[in-house]
């Protein structure tokens, strides 16, 4: 059966195209959620193996929606993908990832390739 | 000694110095009152009977004697507003003298005499006074290049801060497009080879779009740098590595000289590593013409010595007098740079190169990183005409509190 990627990130054209992508090139299967508010409970309904968050949101943030994460215990053991435009893309380049317990951060905007390794990496065999 | 009649106290209670030469016995010294043995160091003793080649040097005494001609041939006084004499113990003495001719009527003979006031003191005044107006002139002159300065950092700011707004509005969307032609280049119809070249164009004009958005980023950065002490050989070797591509390619030859025991510098790896690889791939691309291209990196410590020479204030608040720096000259011979490039070298988006060849922000970008690491970057032609001089002055010591160089044009980036 294959993976299941919760992409929670405010902007929806964006999310659909990453959706096409991860599903197209990674063979996953992609759950959108565009309001942040509404994170925890996607999450729970649609159990993902991995999740990728956005940082800048409106409502909450993805800071906040990792801490509501954590403290599920059925999703606090799934990895999370932060995106970020905080981090400079000069501090992260060549691929470079930062990692923080379950946590990648990977700088915004994101490359596709990056991205399709990461998941890869952070994912149980599909 | 005979009494002193009360001309004669009167004369040498009068505070300007009086002295008579007779013309008709060979313009020897006749009187000499008390304040001329005070201004000449000479005592009237001695003064008295010998004329002015007898006291002073010849071409004073020559200078004398004409002027006196000129009284007794004119017959009336003649004003001196300055003069100078030598004396024994007060050195250069400046005068203001009237000379006036005067008949001895006992005698019959035709006098010169002089009177004198001392103005030494006025015209030393008048020097200084010069002297500090001369400093004023410079230093207004100073304040207006700096004021230029000032302007020309204020505008690259406004730029930087615009550019960044652009930037990251921009770069979201770009990022949308690639990831749609991503898209789009995994399923392509293998019979129709247009469309994978159109999606090939569409990829390069994203990225090379992303790229000057990352350099106004860059340019605008106010990231703090993460400096450690590194020997800048190593650099150099590394910066090599990352552009050995390019030197291969350009077949450019390439010679390091670097000192022996040259200082650490306090670098930013990655940032300084940027600055190199701009400066040696504009010399790359400056040599495109030249048959033989050959790059020198020379490298060496030194003192600041002469500052302000040529320098504005600027660069003058970057180092101070005795400053051990360490110099990186990057000298190519290439095309060099043409005469009304010089003043916009450092602007941002300025730039020789072909459209898409070049963001025009590399130089701009690197002028900055070099004067957050409290350095200096000039670029210059070769003296001998045959190429460019890219020449980096950076500090060796780190806690000089010149590391953070004109606060007020960088506070952005200190804050």
């Amino acid at each position: 059966m294959a993976n299941k990627v919760l992409l929670v990130d405010d902007e929806a054209g964006f999310t659909q195209l990453l959706k096409m992508n991860l599903e197209k090139s990674g063979g996953y299967e992609v759950m959108i959620e565009n309001d942040s508010t509404q994170a925890l409970a996607t999450a729970l309904s649609f159990q993902p193996d991995a999740i990728v968050l956005d940082v800048v949101m409106p409502g909450m943030d993805g800071g906040d929606v990792q801490a509501q994460l954590q403290q599920s215990p059925r999703l606090s053991k799934v990895p999370v993908v932060m995106l970020t435009a905080l981090v400079d893309s000069a501090e992260l380049s060549e691929g470079a990832v930062a990692q923080a317990g379950t946590t990648t951060v990977l700088p915004k905007p994101v490359d596709l390739n990056l991205l399709l390794r990461v998941l890869e990496e952070v994912l149980p065999e599909g | 000694m005979q009494k002193q009649s009360l001309v004669e106290s009167v004369l040498d209670n009068l505070p300007v110095a009086v002295f008579a030469k007779d013309a008709t016995d060979d313009f020897k010294f006749v009187l000499w009152n008390k304040k001329q043995e005070e201004i000449t160091s000479l005592r009237a003793v001695k003064a008295l009977g010998n004329d002015d080649y007898d006291l002073f040097s010849e071409e004073s005494a020559n200078y004398f004697r004409s002027v006196d001609k000129a009284v007794l041939k004119r017959g009336k006084l003649l004003k001196v507003p300055e003069e100078i004499i030598d004396t024994k113990h007060r050195g250069e003495v400046h005068l203001r003298t009237v000379k006036l001719p005067v008949k001895d009527e006992k005698t019959g003979h035709d006098l010169v005499v002089g009177i004198s006031e001392d103005i030494t003191e006025q015209v030393q005044s008048l020097r200084q006074l010069e002297h500090l107006n001369k400093n004023l002139v410079k230093t207004n002159k100073e304040l207006a290049d700096t004021q230029m300065q000032l302007i020309q950092a204020e505008k690259l700011e406004s730029i930087g801060r615009l550019a960044a707004g652009v930037a990251h509005e921009v770069k979201n969307p770009l990022a949308m497009i690639l990831l749609g032609v991503d898209y789009l280049s995994r399923g392509i119809d293998p019979d129709d080879g247009n469309v994978e070249t159109i999606l090939t164009q569409m990829r390069e004009a994203v990225e090379r779009a992303d790229r000057i958005v990352r350099g106004l980023v860059d340019f605008s950065s106010q990231r703090a740098l993460s400096r450690e002490p590194v020997k800048l050989d190593l650099v150099i070797e590394e910066v090599l590595l990352l552009v050995r591509h390019e030197l291969t390619r350009t077949t450019t030859n390439v010679v390091i000289d670097i000192e022996d025991n040259l200082p650490h510098v306090f670098l930013d790896m990655s940032k300084f590593e940027q600055v190199m690889i701009n400066l040696v791939i504009n010399a790359v691309h400056a040599m495109h013409d030249t048959p033989r291209g050959e790059l020198l990196i020379r490298g060496r410590s030194e003192r600041i010595k002469d500052v302000i020479k040529n320098q504005g204030a600027r660069k003058f608040e970057v180092f101070r007098e005795g400053d051990r720096v360490v110099i990186l000259d990057i000298i190519d011979n290439g095309s060099g740079i043409e005469k009304g490039d010089v003043s916009r070298l450092f602007d941002p988006f300025f730039t020789t190169k072909a459209t898409g060849h070049g963001t025009g922000l590399g130089l701009s970008v690197a002028k900055k990183i070099v004067a957050l690491h409290g350095g200096n970057l000039t670029l210059e032609n070769r003296e001998d005409g045959k190429g460019a001089r890219a020449r980096l002055i950076l500090p060796t010591e780190i806690d000089t509190g010149k590391v953070s160089l004109v606060p007020k044009l960088l506070k952005e980036i200190d804050t």
